[in-house]
C-alpha cells in the first residue's frame, strides 16, 4: 500500500536522523533532553503496538505488562547480577520477547475481544505479581541505574544527555530493525494476515505461527521500551506500569496511524507534549483542583476521539486517500 | 471484592467457608451487572464499551447528588438507573453511531470502537472531575453493613450484602422477562442474532441497538449504586470493576446473558476462595489465571454461540 523504501536508503535516513538528534542534543537543555528521552521511549512502545495491531491484526491492551516484564528483567540483570547496563537493556528485550512468545501461543488461538480481555487482565494482574516475590522489591521496586556517562565524553556531558543518547539510539536501532523486517517477506505476510486471515491461510501462510512471531517480536520491542522507561525514572516498581499507560500508548498508536511506522515519533511527541500543554494552559487560566488535574486526561481523550473520527487510518492516510482505487 | 474492614478472629473452618461462599456470591453479583452491561452492548453493536466504567460512575455521582439533596438512597437508586439508561442511549445515538458511519474499513475497524470508548471514558471522568472534584465522596449504605453472626462469630456478610444479592436477582429476573417474554426482547434478540434479517422483518435495528445501550447503562447505574457504598466514590472508582466485568463477560462467551452471569459467579468464587485460602495477593492474578484456563479450553468462552457471526 505504501511504496517501498530500499533498505540502503532507509538506513541512510536513520543515520541522518540520528545525526540530527545528536546535533540537536548538544544545543538544548537538560529538561528538553529528558523529555526527548521519553519521546524516544514512547515512540518505541508505540512501534510495538503498530507491529502487533496494525500489521498482524491482534489487539493487545496489555502492552504495559510486557513493558513491565522487560523493565524487571533489565533491572535484575543490572542490579542483582551486576552486569553492564547495555546487557540489561538487551535482556529486557530478550526476556520480554520470550515471555511474549509464550503468551503469543495462547493469544494466537484468540480473536478480537477475547485477546483484548486476556491482555487487559494481564495488564492489571502482572504488575501486582511483583509484590509476591521479595527479589522484585514489592511496592518499592528495585533501582534501575545505567550509571554515569563514560568519563571520555567529558565533564559537560550531563546525565540527561546520557539518558537521551541511550534511549534515542536504542529506539532508532530497534525501529530501523522493525522497519526493515516489515519491508521483507514478513511484512507482506503480516499485512495479508491483517487484511484477510482466511485468504492468507489459503495462500499457504501459517497464520498461527505468524501471529505468535508477531506477538513475540512486539513483546521484545515493548520490553526494551519498558527498560528504557524505568531507566528514565531510575527504578522499577509495579506502579510504574498502570493500565492507563497501555491505553495512552494505544492512543499514541492511533494518532500515529496504525498502518505504518513513519509517524511513531509524532505519537511519542504527542504523549509527552499533552501534559505539558495542559500544564501551561492551566497555569494561564487557573481553575479548581479538579479542573487542573483532569485537564491532561481530557485533552488526551479528546485527541483520541478526534483522531478516530477524522483520520481513522492515520494522518498519512489523508494525504494518500486520492491514490486509492 | 476484598471487604475493607478487618475480619474478626477466624473461628471455625466452617465460618470461614460460609463467609467465602457468601462474599463470593455478593461480589459475583456486582461483577454480573457489569458483565451484563458489557454483553448487552457487545451483542447489539460489537463494541466493548470501556466507557461503561465512566457511565456507571457518572450515574452514581448523579445518585450521590440526589442523596445530598433529598437524603433518600432509594430515590437516588431509581434516578441513577434511569439516568444510566438515558446516558447509554445518548452515547450510542450521538457518539457511537456517527463514528461507525465514518470508520468502515481497515484494521482501524477493530480498534476504533475500543479507542473511541476509551477516549469517552477519559472525557467522562474528566467532566466528573470538573463538576464534583477529585476528593473521595461516600454514599451511606441504606441498611446495616455490620456482618451477621453465624454460630456466635461475626462474618463478613451483612444485610447490605444481602440487599445487593436480592437487588441483582430482581434485575436478572426483570431482564429475563424482558428478553424472553416481550416483543421488545424478541427484537433485541433478533437484532443481535442477525441484523440483516431483523431489518428485513421490519425491526428498527438502529433503535433496538440504542435500546441495548440504554439497558446496559441502567445495569451499570445499578452496579454503581450497589458497589460504591462501602467504598469511596471518585472518578476512577469503577475502573477495576469494569475490568472484572469484562473478564467475566469473556469467560461467559460475550454473547449470552446467562454466560455473563455464570462467568461473573465463576470469577467471584475463584477470587474469593483463592484470596481466603491461599493468599490475599492473588486477587488480580486469579482473574487472569481463570480467564486463561477457560480460554485455553474454549477460545470463545463458555457459552459462546455455536455459529460464528464474525466479530
Amino acid at each position: 500500500m505504501s511504496k517501498q523504501v530500499s533498505t540502503k536508503k532507509r538506513t541512510l535516513l536513520f543515520v541522518a536522523f540520528g545525526w540530527v538528534l545528536l546535533l540537536l542534543g548538544d544545543r538544548v537543555g537538560d529538561l528538553e533532553l529528558y523529555q526527548g528521552s521519553f519521546v524516544a521511549t514512547y515512540a518505541l512502545a508505540i512501534t510495538s503496538i503498530i507491529l502487533l495491531t496494525g500489521y498482524s491484526g491482534q489487539l493487545s491492551l496489555g502492552q504495559s505488562a510486557l513493558m513491565a516484564v522487560g523493565a524487571y528483567a533489565g533491572a535484575l540483570t543490572i542490579f542483582n547480577a551486576g552486569l553492564h547496563p547495555i546487557i540489561g537493556l538487551f535482556m529486557a528485550a530478550l526476556v520480554a520477547g520470550v515471555f511474549g512468545l509464550i503468551l503469543g501461543l495462547i493469544a494466537a488461538r484468540l480473536s478480537g475481544p477475547y485477546l483484548a480481555g486476556t491482555t487487559l487482565a494481564l495488564a492489571i494482574s502482572l504488575p501486582t505479581l511483583a509484590n509476591q516475590f521479595p527479589i522484585l522489591g514489592a511496592e518499592e521496586g528495585i533501582v534501575f541505574d545505567v550509571g554515569l556517562p563514560p568519563a571520555r565524553f567529558g565533564e559537560d556531558f550531563s546525565q540527561y544527555k546520557w539518558f537521551f543518547w541511550i534511549s534515542a539510539l536504542a529506539s532508532l536501532i530497534m525501529v530501523w530493525f522493525i522497519a526493515n523486517l516489515l519491508s521483507t517477506k514478513y511484512g507482506r505476510t503480516f499485512r495479508a494476515l491483517r487484511d484477510n486471515p482466511i485468504a492468507a491461510e489459503l495462500s499457504g501462510i501459517n497464520v498461527g505461527r505468524l501471529k505468535v512471531t508477531a506477538f513475540a517480536i512486539s513483546s521484545g520491542v515493548a520490553g526494551l521500551s519498558g527498560g528504557l522507561l524505568v531507566m528514565l525514572i531510575s527504578g522499577v516498581s509495579p506502579s510504574a506500569f498502570p493500565l492507563s499507560l497501555s491505553f495512552a500508548l494505544l492512543g499514541g498508536a492511533v494518532v500515529t496511524g496504525l498502518y505504518n511506522l513513519k509517524g511513531v515519533i509524532l505519537g511519542g511527541l504527542v504523549l509527552v507534549a499533552i501534559p505539558e500543554i495542559a500544564d501551561s494552559l492551566v497555569s494561564r487560566i487557573g481553575g479548581s483542583e479538579g479542573f487542573i488535574t483532569t485537564l491532561p486526561g481530557f485533552l488526551v481523550s479528546a485527541l483520541l476521539i478526534l483522531a478516530v473520527v477524522f483520520t481513522p487510518n492515520g494522518p498519512g492516510h489523508l494525504i494518500k486517500r486520492h491514490h486509492k482505487k | 471484592m476484598i471487604r475493607q474492614f478487618a475480619l474478626p478472629t477466624w473461628g471455625s473452618k466452617m465460618t470461614e467457608f460460609i463467609t467465602a461462599i457468601l462474599t463470593s456470591l455478593s461480589s459475583g453479583a456486582i461483577y454480573a451487572l457489569m458483565a451484563l452491561a458489557i454483553v448487552l452492548v457487545w451483542r447489539s453493536t460489537r463494541v466493548i464499551n470501556f466507557a461503561q466504567a465512566g457511565q456507571a460512575v457518572l450515574t452514581t455521582y448523579i445518585g450521590y447528588t440526589v442523596i445530598q439533596r433529598t437524603g433518600s438512597y432509594w430515590l437516588a437508586l431509581v434516578v441513577a438507573v434511569i439516568s444510566g439508561a438515558i446516558i447509554g442511549a445518548v452515547i450510542d445515538r450521538f457518539f457511537m453511531r456517527p463514528i461507525f458511519k465514518r470508520v468502515k474499513s481497515g484494521p482501524i475497524v477493530m480498534i476504533a470502537p475500543v479507542v473511541a470508548t476509551l477516549g469517552l471514558l477519559g472525557i467522562i471522568q474528566a467532566i466528573i472531575g470538573f463538576i464534583w472534584g477529585l476528593t473521595n465522596q461516600s454514599i451511606e449504605a441504606p441498611v446495616s453493613t455490620g456482618g451477621y453472626k453465624v454460630m456466635g462469630k461475626v462474618i463478613a456478610f451483612s444485610s447490605y450484602n444481602l440487599l445487593v444479592l436480592v437487588a441483582v436477582a430482581i434485575a436478572m429476573l426483570l431482564l429475563t422477562i424482558l428478553f424472553q417474554r416481550t416483543n421488545i426482547g424478541l427484537a433485541l434478540r433478533a437484532s443481535a442474532y442477525s441484523p440483516e434479517i431483523a431489518r428485513l422483518s421490519g425491526i428498527k435495528v438502529d433503535a433496538v441497538r440504542t435500546l441495548g445501550w440504554a439497558i446496559a447503562g441502567a445495569s451499570g447505574g445499578l452496579a454503581g449504586m450497589l458497589y460504591i457504598p462501602g467504598y469511596f466514590l471518585y472518578p476512577n472508582a469503577m475502573d477495576l470493576l469494569l475490568v472484572f466485568g469484562f473478564v467475566a463477560a469473556v469467560i461467559g462467551g460475550l454473547e449470552s446473558l446467562f454466560g455473563a452471569v455464570a462467568g461473573a459467579m465463576i470469577l467471584g468464587f475463584a477470587i474469593n476462595f483463592s484470596t481466603t485460602y491461599i493468599s490475599q495477593k492473588l486477587f488480580f492474578p486469579t482473574a487472569f489465571i481463570v480467564l486463561v484456563l477457560v480460554l485455553l479450553i474454549k477460545p470463545s468462552g463458555l457459552f459462546a454461540a455455536k455459529k460464528s457471526r464474525g466479530a
